[in-house]
């Protein structure tokens, strides 16, 4: 796990623009807001470092594709690269997960206190993450629902499938729902591949990495 | 009434931002919430007001299929006539 600092940096948001590619210095122009731009700019710098190191290539060679959902993956000399990799970016924090192989995937999210966390919490947690949201208050209710968010969505984008795995639709493991670190989990949908998710959360952001538990073969990335 | 762009466009500016600063969509919300920077979290939170506010089915699935907002604008309306 990489963290990478995305506080405002004038010096350091032009120099990872010149280590992007035309077709991303074009998307990173199309941001409406600085903030978003910056994230995307200084993460997608600091993935292809680690990229470039990890399969011995350089910024030339690596270019990325995306799934039909927009995960994207790696390719060397436009060959897609089996590595497994995904990145999270929000307010002034973004993480970037490495692996050899196994579907990955990363969620961080600063918490923020904000006053639809009913609306959110009915549309993303299952039946008994709900009974045991309407139990909390204040600061406690804000931290179980950022904790859930990331835990799932980071099952989610290790899926690699969007909002079509309703996040409502599976359950984080109960021990993890009382605090556990780490846990593992089947999606209802998926029976046969377990998950095994991690609660990386500090007391700046709440975030989460999951990892497919014991791929049977490394799958293409296109896969 | 105003038209379903409009009240998009208001829906847009009452519930989204993004550090802090209000999303400016262009004019012709030939935009998408991606690139306006709009987060996953905010999304959902949107595709909820979009069903209480215009009472159209919408998850956050079939909201992420909408390319900008123009579309979704589109979709709002083809669903009331
Ligand atoms: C994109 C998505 C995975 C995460 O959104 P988020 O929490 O706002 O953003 P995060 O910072 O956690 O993650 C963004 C990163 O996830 C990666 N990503 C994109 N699509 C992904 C997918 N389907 N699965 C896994 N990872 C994905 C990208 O690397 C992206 O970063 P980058 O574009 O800067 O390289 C989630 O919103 C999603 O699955 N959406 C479906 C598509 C969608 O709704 N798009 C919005 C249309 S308006």
């Amino acid at each position: 796990m990489f963290h990478v600092d995305l506080a405002p940096h004038a010096t350091h948001e032009a120099r990872a623009l010149e280590w992007l590619s035309p077709e991303e210095r074009v998307r990173s122009g199309r941001f409406l807001h600085a903030g978003s731009r910056r994230r995307f700019t200084l993460c997608r710098a600091a993935l292809r470092a680690v990229l470039c190191h990890r399969l011995a290539c350089n910024g030339q060679q690596l270019t990325f594709g995306t799934s039909s959902y927009g995960k994207p993956f790696a390719q060397v000399d436009e060959v897609p690269n089996p590595i497994s990799f995904n990145v999270s970016h929000s307010g002034s924090h973004g993480l970037i997960a490495v692996a050899p192989h196994g579907r990955l995937g990363v969620d961080i999210e600063e918490r923020i206190s904000r006053d639809d966390l009913g609306h959110l919490s009915d549309a993303v947690l299952g039946p008994s993450e709900k009974r045991e949201f309407a139990l909390l208050r204040g600061n406690r209710r804000t931290h179980f629902f950022f904790r859930m968010w990331t835990l799932k969505e980071a099952l989610i984008k290790a899926l690699g499938v969007g909002f079509s795995q309703d996040p409502a639709k599976f359950e984080v493991p109960l021990a993890v729902r009382r605090g556990a670190k780490t846990g593992t989990l089947r999606f209802p949908s998926l029976p046969r591949t377990d998950w095994r998710v991690d609660d990386l959360g500090t007391k700046d952001f709440a975030a989460a990495v999951a990892i497919e538990a014991s791929p049977r073969r490394s799958l293409m990335p296109s896969e | 009434m105003a038209s379903t762009e409009e009240r998009l466009r208001t829906l847009v500016a009452e519930n989204l931002e993004v550090d802090g600063q209000p999303v400016n969509v262009p004019a012709d919300l030939n935009v998408s919430l991606t690139d306006a920077g709009v987060p996953s979290m905010d999304f959902v939170a949107f595709a909820k007001v979009i069903v209480r506010e215009f009472d159209v089915p919408l998850t956050p699935d079939e909201c992420a299929d909408f390319s900008t907002l123009k579309d979704l604008a589109a979709y709002i309306d083809s669903q009331a006539a």
